[in-house]
């Protein structure tokens, strides 16, 4: 029997067994197919739902003002709004200065409090609300929008009054056309910045999170259950055994990656299905960009598996695998930073951040020579120094023996 | 005759721990040896230097034709302490897997695990989940599991430990059994009946060395004595050291780091209670 027959006989044996705990399946395939659809659709819709509700509450206003126009408190009372009129307070050093109202908003006697005040052509306002109250924020809100909409109105007799053009004298720059005619970029070019910020994103925070469980689980935790003894008996190199559970740790990763970022797609394409078009790319793009995924699939699996494997216990797996988990984080934070079109070379020689530039790059359909070399070049080093150090420590005799 | 398995001269250390030293050792076809010893005696070992889980620190191990173990593990059948069965996986699904790196025909597996499985009352359980199985099931699973490939010799780490006594001497019928079909196994065990009652030959193994080897009369002879206990302890008196992985080293970094959150202890003995 070939050494490949024996590698897929091990992954496939792993991939079985991870898959028949229900628990994998609900984090392997749910969480990822459903995380994006439900941020991007099912929380918009709980949000809007909310402020709909909110919209339709009857809010209580106090107005103090000696002045105030009718047609102002009956615009506010069109907002749903419940209003009691009573005389500005006296001894205010501004009008913001809540005086002896606070508890009157505190003890929701009121959502609000509107003072106006006219001195000379100018009239001075302020709202007193309780920014903690959701009613309270909804009141200010409602009030704001009145006054804005009567400002303009005044503003415009005003400009009239004075013998001028509204229109001209309120917007004398403004756009010709439509926003989008005027950017260049195609939609799929368009399609390929947006997805160029959110899939090397996708992509590596899942590898990094997805696969710490299953190497875990294959290298000391199949030590603690003592089921590595006798699999180290048996004619199968050290080495196929690394490949066997790499290749089912990558696959495992890979299902949850692409369940992933498909969630992303679909919630993309709901919000923004009238403007985003599928990414244009070329065919070499696209094989770089599998090239790219895969090593970075290759580094952090070995690596994974080579601590998980060197770690005395499961529980001390965990805590060596949770903290790189994070710092993973900080190379996929760079790379959102980091402008593409002004790059300097020395970030495509650092790994993890590399791949991820690459394929942010690659999104873009942008292939520059010297970059794609540089990364490719960084990139197999590292693969195969992980590589060889997950080796190393498969080949160390104690790994039946080490305890906890 | 040439010896099935043959260990030349072996010695194993961890770091500055001798684990074995310098074993000669020649397993022949169609026996069953016993390795006997304390707990930390090196029976564990020896036993994974046969299977070639361990590679020496001195010495060889080879099969016949004085090839490496670690060449020739098809021919070796292992069940180790611990049996090593996948609870999510059924008794068949773990037998088949380990014939299939094996490289064996699922259905010849089958044939053969399925008469062994009749010998050890288990043919009903063969494609149940391992998860709920008791100790004496999954022992022999464990058994079927290294059965099935038809191994020329097979490696029995305690195999009857925590076994009611039904299910030891089930293990024990079978063990007789293969050694009458040509087989060969070698069976470590801390008991001298047990092992009297199963093995052709005895091998008694204290602080990693081989104390004596040979036929439960002929180590009477050596020892002068009248029972195999008291031969024990007569090749046994040196005292035991302790199992190797409680002298297994600890880091420095956290050695110091234990200290610091290990209390020390004010108790005393009192005298006069």
């Amino acid at each position: 029997m070939n050494s490949r027959k024996r590698i897929i006989i091990v992954a496939k044996k792993e991939i079985i067994e991870f898959v028949r705990d229900w628990r994998t399946i609900v984090a392997l395939v749910l969480i990822p197919l459903l995380l994006f659809p439900l941020l991007f659709i099912a929380f918009p819709i709980v949000m809007q739902n909310e402020a709909a509700e909110l919209n339709e509450k009857t809010v209580h206003v106090l107005i103090q003002s000696d002045e105030i126009e009718t047609s102002l408190i009956m615009e506010i009372e069109n907002q749903s709004a419940l209003t009691t009129t009573e005389a500005m307070p006296a001894n205010l050093l501004t009008l913001s200065d809540s005086g002896n109202d606070t508890e009157r908003l505190r003890n929701m006697e009121y959502d609000a409090i509107l003072r106006m005040e006219q001195r000379n052509d100018t009239w001075y306002y302020a709202i007193l609300h309780l920014s903690t109250s959701e009613q309270s924020n909804e009141a200010r809100s409602r009030i704001l929008d009145v006054l804005i909409q009567w400002e303009e109105n005044l503003t415009s007799e005003r400009i009239e009054s004075a013998g001028l053009d509204v229109d001209s004298t309120l917007n004398p720059v403004r756009w010709d056309g439509t926003i989008a005619d005027a950017d260049v970029a195609t939609k799929g070019e368009q399609a390929g910045m947006l997805l160029s910020l959110f899939i090397p994103f996708v992509l590596a925070i899942w590898t990094a999170s997805a696969a710490v469980q299953p190497s875990i689980d294959m290298t000391v935790g199949e030590r603690e259950r003592g089921t590595l003894e006798s699999l180290l008996s048996l004619p199968l190199s050290r080495s196929e055994l690394l490949l066997g559970k790499w290749l089912a740790v990558v696959s495992i990763t890979a299902v949850g990656v692409t369940l992933q970022i498909t969630g992303l797609l679909f919630g993309i394409a709901y919000l923004a299905s009238d403007f985003i078009d599928v990414p244009s790319l070329s065919i070499f793009a696209i094989l770089l960009l599998a090239l790219a995924v895969a090593f970075y699939g290759t580094m952090v699996i070995a690596l994974y598996l080579a601590l998980a494997m060197r770690s005395k216990s499961v529980k001390e797996a965990g805590s060596v695998l949770t903290p790189i988990t994070l710092a993973m984080i900080m190379p996929i934070l760079l790379t959102q930073f980091i402008n593409l079109d002004d790059v300097e070379m020395f970030w495509f020689g650092i790994p993890f951040v590399n791949v991820l530039l690459g394929l942010r790059e690659l999104l873009l359909n942008r292939i520059i020579i010297e970059h794609v070399l540089v990364w490719v070049l960084v990139s197999s080093i590292v693969c195969f120094m992980t590589i060889r150090y997950a080796a190393k420590q498969f080949n160390r005799e104690d790994i039946i023996t080490t305890k906890s | 005759m040439e010896p099935l398995l043959c260990l030349k001269d072996v010695k194993k250390s961890f770091g500055d721990v001798q684990a074995i030293e310098h074993v000669n050792l020649n397993i022949y076809k169609n026996s069953v040896i016993g390795l006997v010893g304390g707990n930390g005696a090196g029976k564990t070992t020896l036993l994974r230097l046969m299977s070639g889980v361990y590679r020496p620190t001195e010495g060889s191990v080879n099969l016949d034709n004085d090839r490496p173990v670690t060449e020739m593990r098809s021919v070796l059948g292992v069940v180790p302490e611990s049996t090593g069965l996948y609870s999510k996986l059924t008794a068949w699904e773990n037998i088949r897997y380990h014939s299939r790196l094996h490289g064996i025909d699922d259905q010849l597996a089958w044939n053969r695990t399925y008469r062994f499985a009749k010998l050890l009352d288990i043919d009903g359980s063969l494609h149940r989940y391992t998860e709920g199985f008791s100790r004496g099931m999954k022992q022999k699973t464990a058994l079927l599991r290294a059965l099935a490939h038809g191994p020329q010799i097979l490696l029995l780490d305690e195999p009857t430990g925590g076994l009611d006594v039904t299910s030891a001497r089930t293990v024990r019928k079978l063990v007789r059994k293969l050694k009458d079909e040509g087989g060969t196994v070698v069976y470590s065990t801390h008991h001298l009946a047990e092992a009297q009652q199963v093995c052709d030959r005895i091998i008694i193994v204290h602080n990693g060395i081989i104390q004596a080897d040979g036929t439960p009369k002929e180590l009477l002879e050596l020892t002068q004595t009248s029972t195999l206990e008291e031969a024990y302890v007569s090749l046994t008196r040196e005292t035991a050291r302790p199992r190797m992985e409680e002298t297994e080293k600890t880091s420095k970094i956290s050695a110091m780091w234990r200290r610091l959150f290990t209390p020390s202890s004010s108790l005393e003995v009192n005298e006069d209670e």
